[in-house]
């Protein structure tokens, strides 16, 4: 299991953690496919920072949902012609599923930095590169605060309630998951959420764009959209749910099929180094490496509460899970 | 025609073969050959009844108000500051539609910087009241509206002055020669118009996409869209067919403007003379004006308010006004340059070879092979955008090694070149068709070759109406989305397709700043064709009418 409380306690070590040492970069170069669940500008900045330190490689990159970009890569893959090297997405469920399918190459070869063991898969098929929760998201003159996920059930959210799609986002799946396997919400909470005029469509941008933009009180998206904007005076804020969040780690892995293999080391080399975090975390993301400072806006770390996961079980029941909720919202 | 116009005629004829018929053949046979399980989809009946209702919808709206600029602008007059009304009532048309619905998505909603200015915003929790279907009907009428407007100012340009004369002759009062002359002469302009502003709606995807996804109101662009984008090389034949159910859909429309066509009347010595209206005519000027307002200076308004805020929902003020969205959409390793420069070398490129492809098809369209061709060659540019494209991925995939060209800036620059081709063509043929042919048999009586006097001889006095056709391609491509999204791949995003993809992605402030870099670009090249094209005819340039 990848999720957990565990990373929260290597946070706690923070001040001791030291940065690996780093061996002497490879040259590398040629052309990089990366396909990535990242925001635009987030993903632009990744890039650019990748291209800093190896310029000799061109990065040619796609965003799109989680979910999206998945069946793009599955109609590829049928076709016979899989265009990504490097995989940049929400969930480690996605990876999982990719990774027995044998979709993924291991890579031993990747200096994982300070990234705790539980980030990464153990065959280094993918890597986790930081955490991102989902929680929930209300407009500053929402009519009440809310605390709890059941809160979002109350009469005052009526059709106030924005989420983002499984088949888009990557941390909806494993939110809806996440709720699915917690015995005190479960299907009836999200029955309840449905029945109040939840709809759940596209990607978590345009829940916090319709948030923000005041077409909806309230949403249900992940952490750091509403905390950076927010700190950019947008009237918006997040709340961590006393009753836990659910979380995602947006690992990064190697296509088996991936035509430059030392250049995606490389990619995967940066997100997990010192540098490659600290980038991170000035885009408004909790680091991986517990040595790297966590952004302002969050709550101590440790006070975040994450809801129980089974990811083994999520991975049994993640496309009936999701069949029925698309067919419960209509989505 | 000589012997020796042959091989100009052949090269014509293969490369019209070639950008024209091909894909449209191959469209059809994948498209009849499978179209079994899709027809029985209710999601593609529901899509075809939304796409019909809304075409239809926006084309009337587009022929009332195309109708009444006409009167307007035209018929009546001399309006104040008319020639800055006629080139502001065909804007519209211009502006990239995906823009333009970005800009009233916007104006309307309750975060809206002007509706909370006026103390008119909705209330918290209130979905943006463009998100409809009658929000599409309008957009798109008033996108349509210069087509129709367009459409009756080149008929108006033939109309014999003489008509309206003996009318007056007759003793018929000016109002009624106007009313029972011109007006049904201009009638099939205005049906034509009213079927290409349907055409330009039904195959439209920026408004379908950004105003209908979050609508929950697909139609078939979108559908096919997201067939597309979802199922990949598998949903190809269902594409295929609902791309053919599209185009007949499209058919009445095309059979109207043919029809219209035929109508025509004969040109006359003299123009039509504008009735002279009394004081009426500054309020007439004025409503024109208000109406202008609206339609321009109000979504550009709140797009540039929404590219120029911190975050989205903070209110617009000196205080908070920040260049922050553009400085993100140009930092390096943003897609905003490469789309930029993608978007101008497809515009640029299909506008060279479509001119220069042009030269040999206008100097041959006497033979009846050629003319076929290029009948070939219209439809794509007649037809919704989506049929292109799909037929542009159906014609690459079937080619030894496709695959790996799918997503690639040749698959759009090939889909580019047969939906533009007839609008490269058309100024090129009208020109070719009032050379003199005694230049002809003067070259050839003195012994020059096939390629010496088309270089020599009809080269120089066509360059004109070529370079015409180059700006006409360069302007329509430059902001084209409908074609591109169905085929741009890592690396290969349009800047239509960038403004969909980050509005899409939540990202409404960057798409903005995108938007109206988009714009700006847009009016550097209209300023520079207007420079270049001094000495075109009248209609040539949209917005000299």
């Amino acid at each position: 299991m990848l999720l957990g409380r565990r990373p929260f306690a290597r946070l706690a070590a923070a001040g001791l953690a030291l940065p690996a040492l780093r061996p002497a970069r490879a040259a590398v170069s040629g052309p990089l496919v990366l396909y990535t669940s990242q925001l635009e500008p987030d993903a632009a900045r990744t890039v650019e920072a990748f291209r800093a330190l190896h310029p000799g490689v061109q990065v040619d990159w796609i965003r799109g949902g989680t979910g999206t970009i998945m069946t793009r890569l599955r109609a590829e893959i049928a076709a016979g012609s899989p265009r990504p090297d490097v995989l940049l997405l929400a969930d480690s469920l996605t990876f999982e599923g990719l990774k027995e399918e044998g979709r993924l190459r291991p890579a031993p070869e990747v200096n994982t930095a300070g990234v705790p063991a539980d980030y990464i898969a153990a065959d280094r098929s993918y890597f986790g590169t930081k955490l991102i929760t989902t929680g929930i998201m209300h407009h500053i003159r929402a009519p009440f605060v809310p605390a709890r996920w059941t809160d979002l059930t109350d009469p005052r959210a009526r059709g106030q309630v924005a989420m983002p799609s499984p088949a888009v986002s990557g941390a909806a799946a494993i939110h809806v998951l996440a709720l699915t396997q917690n015995p005190a919400l479960g299907w009836p909470y999200i029955e309840k959420l449905v029945e109040g005029g939840v709809q759940a469509r596209g990607g978590n941008g345009p829940v916090m764009q319709a948030v923000a933009g005041g077409e909806r009180a309230f949403g249900i998206v992940i952490d750091y959209l509403p905390i950076r904007e927010a700190a950019k005076g947008a009237p918006v804020r997040f709340v961590f749910p006393e009753d836990g969040v659910s979380a995602i780690t947006e690992p990064a892995a190697i296509l088996s099929s991936a035509r430059n293999v030392p250049a995606a080391i490389a990619f995967i080399d940066f997100l997990l180094s010192p540098e490659g975090q600290r980038l991170a975390a000035s885009q408004g993301f909790l680091p991986a490496d517990p040595a790297v400072a966590p952004p302002p806006g969050f709550p101590d770390p440790r006070t975040i509460r994450i809801m129980p996961f089974d990811a083994a079980r999520a991975a049994r029941e993640r496309d009936e899970t999701l069949r029925r909720f698309a067919a419960l919202t209509g989505s | 025609m000589p012997r020796d116009g042959r091989s100009l005629a052949a090269l014509a004829l293969s490369w019209l073969v070639l950008i024209g018929a091909v894909p449209l053949l191959r469209l059809l046979a994948e498209g009849v050959a499978s179209p079994g399980p899709v027809f029985a989809d209710p999601a593609v009946w529901r899509a075809a009844r939304r796409s019909l209702a809304v075409a239809a919808g926006a084309s009337g709206c587009a022929a009332a108000l195309g109708a009444a600029l006409a009167w307007a602008l035209l018929l009546r007059g001399p309006l104040p500051g008319r020639r800055a009304l006629v080139f502001a009532a065909v804007l519209p048309l211009l502006v990239p539609p995906q823009v333009m619905a970005l800009g009233w998505i916007q104006a309307t909603g309750p975060s809206s910087p002007l509706l909370l200015a006026l103390d008119l915003a909705p209330p918290l929790g209130t979905t943006n009241p463009v998100y409809s279907p009658v929000g599409m009907i309008l957009l798109l009428g008033v996108q349509g509206a210069p087509l129709v407007f367009l459409t009756l100012a080149g008929t108006l340009r033939r109309i014999p002055g003489e008509a309206v004369l003996a009318a007056r002759g007759l003793g018929a009062a000016p109002q009624a020669a106007l009313r029972h002359v011109v007006w049904p002469l201009l009638a099939p302009a205005l049906a034509a118009g009213a079927g290409l502003a349907y055409i330009a709606a039904l195959g439209n995807f920026g408004v379908g996409a950004l105003i209908g996804i979050p609508a929950r109101y697909i139609v078939l662009t979108v559908l096919i869209w997201q067939k597309l984008s979802t199922g990949g090389a598998a949903a190809l034949a269902e594409a295929a067919a609902i791309a053919l159910l599209l185009a007949v859909m499209a058919a009445p429309a095309l059979a109207l403007q043919g029809w219209a066509a035929r109508a025509a009347p004969l040109a006359g010595r003299q123009a039509v003379a504008p009735l002279a209206l009394g004081a009426a005519r500054w309020g007439i000027a004025a409503l024109v004006l208000a109406y202008l307002v609206v339609v321009l200076i109000v979504p550009l308004a709140a797009l540039a308010a929404a590219a120029l805020v911190p975050a989205v929902g903070v209110p617009i003020g000196a205080a908070t006004a920040t260049l922050g969205n553009f400085a993100a959409a140009l930092a390096a390793g943003s897609h905003t340059l490469r789309a930029i420069g993608n978007s101008l070398m497809l515009s640029f490129g299909a506008a060279a070879i479509l001119a220069l492809a042009s030269l040999p098809v206008a100097l041959s369209l006497r033979r009846s092979e050629v003319k076929l061709g290029s009948a070939a060659a219209d439809l794509p540019y007649a037809l919704p955008g989506t049929c292109t494209a799909v037929a542009a991925i159906l014609v690459v995939l079937s080619l030894p090694g496709g695959m790996a060209l799918y997503g690639s800036l040749a698959v759009i620059l090939l889909a580019y070149l047969t939906r533009f081709q007839a609008l490269a063509l058309r100024p090129v043929a009208a020109a070719a068709a009032r050379l003199d042919p005694l230049l002809d048999h003067a070259a050839r009586g003195m012994g020059a070759g096939t390629l010496r006097r088309v270089l020599s001889v009809h080269a120089p006095p066509l360059a004109p109406a070529l370079a015409a056709g180059a700006i006409l391609v360069a302007l329509t491509a430059i902001n084209e989305v409908t074609v591109s999204v169905l085929l741009y791949g890592p690396g290969t995003q349009t800047l239509g397709v960038l403004v969909f993809t980050l509005q899409e992605s939540g990202q409404s402030a960057q798409a903005a700043a995108v938007s109206c870099l988009a714009l700006a670009l847009m009016a550097a090249l209209m300023a520079a064709a207007t420079l270049a094209a001094r000495r075109l005819p009248a209609g040539t340039l949209p917005w000299r009418p």
